[in-house]
């Protein structure tokens, strides 16, 4: 069989049809859909189709039913002809919107489920795809990314973490502002909408990006100064200075003896802090943060600050919150790569909300598939696989995921 | 209502301007020799701002001082130069926040909320041993100190809370200065065709004079015409060795590449040949994307390399060296490292020569 029939696009899109044919209904606009731009992808189709404009919820839902697109996006931008091409369409502002990707992580799962193939001489392994293959030193591979309940989890956590900051530094209010979706796929998005945000410059969305990812922070300006000052604790401050302190307790607390060699730290630094490990975290609960200086130098502060403050910092996207005509999911529509709805999930439900339970969109029904290779798949509290080289009748929600990541193919 | 003298100090304020407006001074008025005093200041207003970059103040005559300010304005937008528009609005803006530094809180506040629409509080914590007087809305700081490239005045470095960022007031006179500056930019650069009598247009040929023989030293020489490999900084040389030798490159580092190799002149057939020929782009489609970034298609706007901090967000920014410290823009790092292999090449030449002379 050719390449191009794994993943049986005219079988995914007949779904997609029938899925839209009701639940079209329950695609809601974002706010202020009449200055949006609307964007798709369809099936096999290789460009975007985008610069479209709708006027109300029916022509939006009327399209989703007509075309049933594989992607659907909305701009989190504003616009006054969002028909227009780029430049005729007069920006008037953007939600500030992040995006977490778990594919972006570091995580122990991907080496059990994602896989990378060279192009060039066959060479494969696990876990992402070097830069270059260490075999033949080329740089083009194929890619088997898959998803499970951790990475999930370890993105829901970022987005977690997210929106502590953007309530409590930012002081937007969990129940107006923010919004925060299930992408259908490895991640979160969240969405401020709010009139402080609308007219931020890429400059200062920039900024935000580094005060989320803590990107430039330095322990001076956060009390870790050589001179005593008056002052108390800032375990229970606010914003970076609170969170520097907490930041240090949990990475000193947990610091192991690989870890501080990993830091490239100094034999004397490293014994400097192995013998005072309590005193040094009871100085961060109970003195000002320039008391830590009895117990370590600005070097060696700095060494454990800057691996310390991402255990507080969110693994945000850089380039999607600076792009202030960034096409966004809209949520309630299919994702093509999963057959998973883009959901919005409130924010007090975050916490025991599973993707892999509730955003499944082809409930009920089975297909028979040949599969390629697939790792472990949880869907629906059930788990399915490894499966490779096979033929299997699974439910429809587990077809549908493994032929839109193209491991798989109809058998008909 | 302000008084004369309050006008005098900050004349770009709304109410400053409307106590001028009332007065209805017309441009055949101004020719008149009891306005020479005006005149005076108001050249000086304009040739110190090309001279110096600062404008001092005069507050012991407070009519005069108000008055020059318009017509220095004037004097501005008939020269019509975005280069001197942009001095001279830095000037008084920096003149402003001089006076503005000995000014008392609610005076700075009553500026910042009513001329500039600051979501500001007066406030008094203490952190460090330093004093905050002002909170300040998140937004109305980024819209302003997002520019400034000192360590202290990045967001992550401020103790912000529920939206609003602790300032001194130092330092809240330093971010008003940035919204004096912009505002007395949007003045002057609305291009006006304004007909001057006789002797005002000897003042602004005078001013004309002054600023084409100061120009060059104030803004420096221009960049080579071929791309000197050496001076490249380190994240565009890193960024470019990564694509030579096959490395598939993150978006913002082609961005960032492409754009600065235009920039720094190369030809862009040769920048296609490179991508081209090191990854299996599509030629055409690696063309139409480079001509992009050049402004050859698409808005027509050429596009310059990220900021050092964009960079720096992105991950691009690798193995910064000492000129990296003292530079904000890769274009930047490019200028300073061509002058100095300038020099070490003439400072070369100089040892050689008078052996050749002998």
């Amino acid at each position: 069989m050719a390449e191009q029939d794994w993943g049986s696009e005219g079988y995914i899109a007949d779904n997609f049809r029938a899925f839209y044919a009701s639940g079209a209904s329950r695609v809601e606009p974002p706010t202020e859909m009449r200055q949006r731009e609307f964007g798709f992808l369809s099936f096999g189709g290789r460009s975007m189709f985008r610069h479209i404009g709708f006027e109300d919820t029916q022509q939006l839902r009327g399209y989703m039913r007509e075309y049933a697109p594989a992607h659907t996006y909305f701009s989190a931008a504003y616009y006054e002809d969002p028909r227009a091409n780029m430049e005729y369409k007069g920006w008037l502002g953007a939600d500030l919107v992040f995006d977490i990707d778990a594919d972006h992580f570091d995580l122990p799962c991907q080496k059990v489920h994602d896989r990378w193939t060279c192009s060039n001489c066959g060479e494969e392994g696990m876990g992402h795809a070097p830069d270059l293959c260490p075999s033949c030193q080329k740089a083009k591979f194929v890619e088997e990314n898959w998803l499970c309940s951790e990475c999930l989890t370890a993105a829901k956590y970022e987005a977690q973490k997210l929106l502590d900051i953007l309530i409590q530094d930012f002081g937007y209010e969990g129940t107006g502002d923010l919004s925060v979706n299930f992408s259908g796929n490895r991640g979160y998005h969240v969405h401020v909408r709010n009139p402080t945000v609308k007219g931020l410059d890429q400059l200062s969305r920039r900024e935000i990006v580094d005060y989320i990812l803590a990107i430039g922070i330095e322990p001076e300006y956060h009390g870790f100064v050589s001179r005593a000052v008056g002052g108390g604790s800032s375990m229970s401050s606010d914003g970076w200075r609170m969170r520097t302190a907490r930041a240090l307790y949990d990475f000193i607390g947990e610091l192991t003896p690989e870890g501080m060699r990993e830091l490239k730290l100094a034999k004397a630094a490293r014994e400097r802090l192995e013998e005072n490990r309590d005193a040094i975290l009871e100085t961060l609960v109970e003195r000002h943060p320039s008391g830590i200086f009895r117990y370590m130098t600005k070097n060696t502060l700095e060494r454990l600050m800057a691996a310390a403050v991402k255990g507080q910092a969110s693994s945000i996207d850089t380039v999607v919150t600076t792009d202030i005509r960034r096409l966004i999911r809209l949520p309630n529509t299919l994702h093509g790569k999963t057959g998973w709805l883009t959901q919005n999930v409130p924010i007090i439900e975050l916490p025991d909300y599973d993707p892999l339970m509730e955003s499944i969109a082809f409930k009920g029904g089975t297909e028979s598939i040949h599969i390629r290779r697939t790792p472990i798949i949880e869907l629906g509290g059930e788990v399915y696989g490894p499966f490779e080289d096979e033929t299997v009748e699974l439910p429809l929600a587990v077809a549908m995921f493994i032929l839109g990541r193209k491991a798989g193919r109809v058998v008909r | 209502m302000i008084s004369e003298r309050e006008a005098a100090k900050y004349p770009f304020l709304r109410d400053a301007v409307s106590l001028v407006d009332v007065l209805d001074i017309t441009l055949d008025d101004l020719v008149d020799p009891s306005y020479r005093k005006v005149l005076d200041r108001a050249e000086g207003r304009v040739s110190q701002a090309i001279l110096k970059g600062e404008t001092d103040s005069r507050l012991e005559d407070p009519p005069t001082e108000l008055l020059s300010y318009p017509v220095a304005n004037m004097f501005v937008t008939v020269l019509g130069e975005d280069f001197l528009s942009r001095r001279y609005a830095l000037s008084e803006a920096l003149r402003a926040e001089e006076i503005l530094r000995e000014e008392g809180e609610a005076r700075v506040a009553k500026m910042a909320r009513t001329e500039f629409e600051w979501t500001l509080n007066l406030v008094s914590e203490s952190l460090d041993g330093r004093i905050y007087n002002f909170e300040l809305h998140f937004s109305n700081y980024l819209r302003n100190a997002a520019v400034f490239r000192e360590p202290k005045w990045k967001l992550v470095n401020r103790m912000m809370k529920d939206g609003y960022v602790l300032l001194t007031q130092p330092e809240a006179t330093r971010l008003l200065k940035e919204e004096i500056q912009r505002k007395i930019l949007s003045f002057v650069s609305v291009p006006a065709k304004i007909n001057l009598p006789e002797p005002l247009r000897e003042r602004t040929n005078r001013l004309a004079k002054v600023l084409s023989e100061n120009r060059a030293s104030i803004t420096g020489e221009d960049l080579p015409s071929e791309v000197v490999m050496e001076a490249l900084p380190p994240c565009i040389s890193t960024a470019f060795e990564g694509l030579v030798s096959g490395k598939r490159l993150g978006h913002m580092e082609r961005f960032a590449l492409t754009s600065f190799l235009i920039n720094a002149g190369m030809e862009i057939d040769d920048i296609v040949k490179v991508f081209v020929s090191v990854t299996d782009f599509d030629e055409e489609f690696t063309r139409y994307q480079i001509e992009h970034i050049a402004g050859l298609r698409g808005s027509r706007t050429r596009y310059t390399p990220p900021t050092c901090s964009t960079l720096r967000t992105h991950g691009v920014c690798v193995n910064p060296d000492r000129i990296c410290g003292r530079i904000k823009h890769p274009l930047s790092y490019y200028r300073r490292k061509i002058w100095m292999l300038q020099r070490q090449e003439e400072e070369r030449q100089g040892d050689v020569n008078p052996q050749i002379s002998e």
